[in-house]
């Protein structure tokens, strides 16, 4: 049995990065929840969100607080077209269609960033979250806490613009049935459009956060978009609190995981997490069976 | 008739552009009749970019001013040098299937290495069986020899086991005080295993350091959230890592995340590249990582290389600018040396150089490998400094903050 304190501290830290991988997430599930797009190009937007920050807001010299809600805009702009001009004309066409069109567009956002960025290793100086934050035994970074409580701000401001605002019953109702929606006068490719960018101002966030804990490189996304489906699935498609449930969770028993089996088996813990998930309850946690 | 306009136009277009891509294709395969060409397989994207763009830095300049110095001429005719690059994007596959391309279609009459044992022992093996000079300098000696007994290649590089020992060396003649007790992580890659699953352990019980934790994960791990909890709860004083830099950058963060400071932490491997001071910030300031070549050692044109480097490219130097352009050179040397296209007979004089190079100096031994003496390089305020040995510090040791 390992030291106990070792344990305290592996929790900890794991319900903490399992906030900021919830956030990580999110993205992801909306646009699954409400488009029925499994968006292969998630994990190179969480890789935009921390290119933004260190090529653009931080040269700006903003802070770090206040650069993350220009970095959503950004992101969000960046990605209506995206939606609108390339995945929009596949709207009539098998769902296939659109999810290759997205695993392409991974592939040329990686080079892109390679010829902007260089391939070289990035990490982002958020403020002075590099610090650590020690009660008792229990010792975790600064940015740990501030991604979480960021996280947990996001997820719940998302939930508020999903059930009580106007855009968020049109985004309900297009995703419960978009004829019906449509004819009851919701104009679901504009929801469509506005949801991808919503994913993607989520995704811009969170990989602010996960570039201030880790570091990424253009080759990144992949592994942060396995993560993210299994959280996805965890928690249910398009479930907004069962994403934040999928991500404490994966993040809690990817530390029981890295305790038993070590760090490097942490992502075989999420992968197998997934696999039971999907054989046993394959509408998540908080999903709905049949919806 | 409209249609059959269209139809008409249609077909030229496409006969236009097929005559296009045939003509591109044709142009890429052939070159001056007068060029020799040199090609290398790099990994200028994927994890290890960090080494590549240096890699190709050197090998261009090495060859740009063998141009300049007019080229060679062999049987009275005049040629110049070509380097053509192929990007393995950090693959050992792709370093296999671009060394093929290089010597096959770009018609490479000899190769330069790529950097780390994966990728240039894939390269390399390709090399050797079509009977292809390749010169590296980015292949620890050990790994190089423990794939084959080589003909056609030849390696310029440190000895991992003196570069495994050199910490231990250094905390002893610097008298660096800690309790003796030290951590191990690294990665599962091929070095990573030899150096922390194997050297170091080893080492540690000749210096008489007790290993408190020992920790091996995939090279592209990037939560170390488990095994920093355990350093910061077994406190040990001398903390080794062996990753490639992502990981490393994501490590370092996670130390500090969790207030772990150790006495000696060297981070072989990941630290090594400008972009690791970047990316880590005030966090690498102490880092230590084993070194080969510094601007400020005696070798002849060390400095100025350093010096053209910083001018041209705007960027901090590396020390693999001069294993690259020693490579090249060594290469260069060798076709002079030859008077002759024969790979054969390039291969011969390669194995008799024996000449100081900006790397240091360089003479094969049997197992076709040139050893490079070692220091110990650690980053202080976003720039490397050697620290060890005393003749060739360029700065005191620190601790890491």
């Amino acid at each position: 049995m390992e030291n106990v304190d070792i344990v305290i501290n592996s929790l900890v830290s794991g319900v903490l990065l399992g906030g900021v991988l919830a956030l990580a997430a999110l993205g992801l599930s909306i646009v699954l929840g409400v488009m029925g797009l499994v968006n292969l190009a998630h994990g190179e937007l969480l890789i935009a969100g921390g290119y933004l920050m260190v090529f653009v807001m931080q040269p700006l010299g903003l802070s770090s607080l206040l650069a993350l809600p220009l970095v959503a805009v950004l992101m969000a702009a960046l990605a209506w077209p995206l939606q609108r001009y390339m995945l929009q004309p596949l709207a009539d066409k098998p769902p296939e269609s659109a999810m290759m069109t997205t695993f392409g567009l991974s592939i040329v956002l990686q080079n892109v960033y390679i010829m902007l960025f260089h391939a070289d290793t990035r990490s982002i100086q958020f403020g002075n979250g590099v610090s650590s934050i020690q009660i008792g035994p229990v010792g975790f970074g600064r940015i740990y806490l501030i991604g979480f409580v960021l996280s947990i701000v996001v997820i719940l401001a998302v939930h508020f613009l999903i059930s009580r605002t106007a855009f968020g019953r049109d985004l309900r109702a297009s995703a419960s049935d978009p004829v019906a929606a449509a004819v009851n006068g919701v104009d679901v490719r504009r929801v469509h459009g506005w949801t991808f960018a919503l994913g993607a101002a989520c995704a811009g966030v969170g990989g602010v956060l996960i570039g201030s804990i880790f570091a990424f490189t253009p080759i990144s996304g992949a592994t942060y978009l396995l993560n993210a489906f299994a959280i996805v699935v965890l928690g249910g498609l398009g479930n907004i609190f069962g994403t934040l449930v999928g991500g404490l969770l994966l993040g809690v028993l990817q530390s029981l995981g890295g305790l038993m089996l070590g760090d490097g088996y942490r992502d075989l813990v999420g992968l197998v997490l997934l696999l039971l998930m999907l054989a046993l309850r394959p509408q998540g946690l908080l999903g709905r069976k049949g919806g | 008739m409209k249609r059959a306009f269209q139809g008409l136009r249609k077909s030229r277009l496409v006969a236009a552009s097929a005559g296009l891509v045939l003509g591109l294709a044709a142009a890429t395969a052939c070159h001056a009749a007068n060029e020799i060409v040199i090609g290398a397989s790099l990994p200028l994207s994927g994890p290890l970019a960090g080494f590549g763009k240096y890699q190709q830095w050197g090998y261009q300049t090495a060859v740009d001013d063998a141009n300049k110095a007019g080229g060679v001429t062999i049987d009275g005719k005049q040629y110049t040098f070509r380097l053509i690059v192929r990007d393995d994007k950090t693959d050992p596959n792709v370093a296999a299937s671009n060394t093929e391309t290089l010597i096959s279609r770009d018609k490479a009459l000899v190769m330069l290495g790529s950097c780390t044992p994966a990728l240039v022992n894939a390269g390399a093996l390709v090399a050797e069986r079509k009977k292809v000079p390749l010169v590296t300098g980015c292949d620890p000696l050990g790994a190089f020899r423990s794939v084959r007994k080589w003909h056609y290649v030849w390696d310029i590089f440190f000895d991992e086991a003196e570069l495994s020992e050199a910490v231990f060396k250094m905390m002893d003649d610097l008298g660096v005080k800690t309790d003796k007790t030290l951590a191990l992580l690294h990665d599962n890659g091929p070095d990573g295993k030899v150096v922390g699953g194997q050297i170091w352990p080893a080492l540690a019980k000749k210096y008489g350091y007790k290993i408190v934790q020992k920790t091996e994960f995939p090279v592209d791990n990037m939560q170390f959230t488990t095994a920093v909890s355990e350093l910061k709860s077994k406190n040990p004083q001398v903390v080794l890592v062996d990753a490639i830099t992502p990981q490393a950058v994501s490590i370092r963060k996670q130390m500090a995340a969790v207030g772990f400071v150790p006495k000696v932490l060297d981070m072989e491997k990941g630290a090594e590249p400008e972009q690791f001071a970047k990316a880590a910030g005030k966090l690498s300031d102490g880092v230590l990582v084993g070194a080969y070549w510094d601007p400020s050692f005696k070798y002849p044109g060390a400095s100025q290389l350093s010096k053209r480097f910083e001018k041209e490219t705007g960027l901090s130097v590396s020390q693999h600018i001069a294993d690259s352009h020693a490579a090249a050179n060594v290469m260069i040397d060798a076709i002079i040396a030859a008077k002759s296209l024969d790979r054969a007979q390039i291969n011969k004089a390669i194995a008799k150089t024996d000449k100081v190079y900006v790397v240091g100096p360089v003479k094969f031994d049997q197992t076709n490998t040139s050893k490079l003496p070692i220091a110990m390089s650690q980053w202080q305020d976003g720039k490397p400094v050697i620290v060890w040995p005393r003749d060739l510090a360029t700065g005191t040791y620190i601790q890491p903050k």
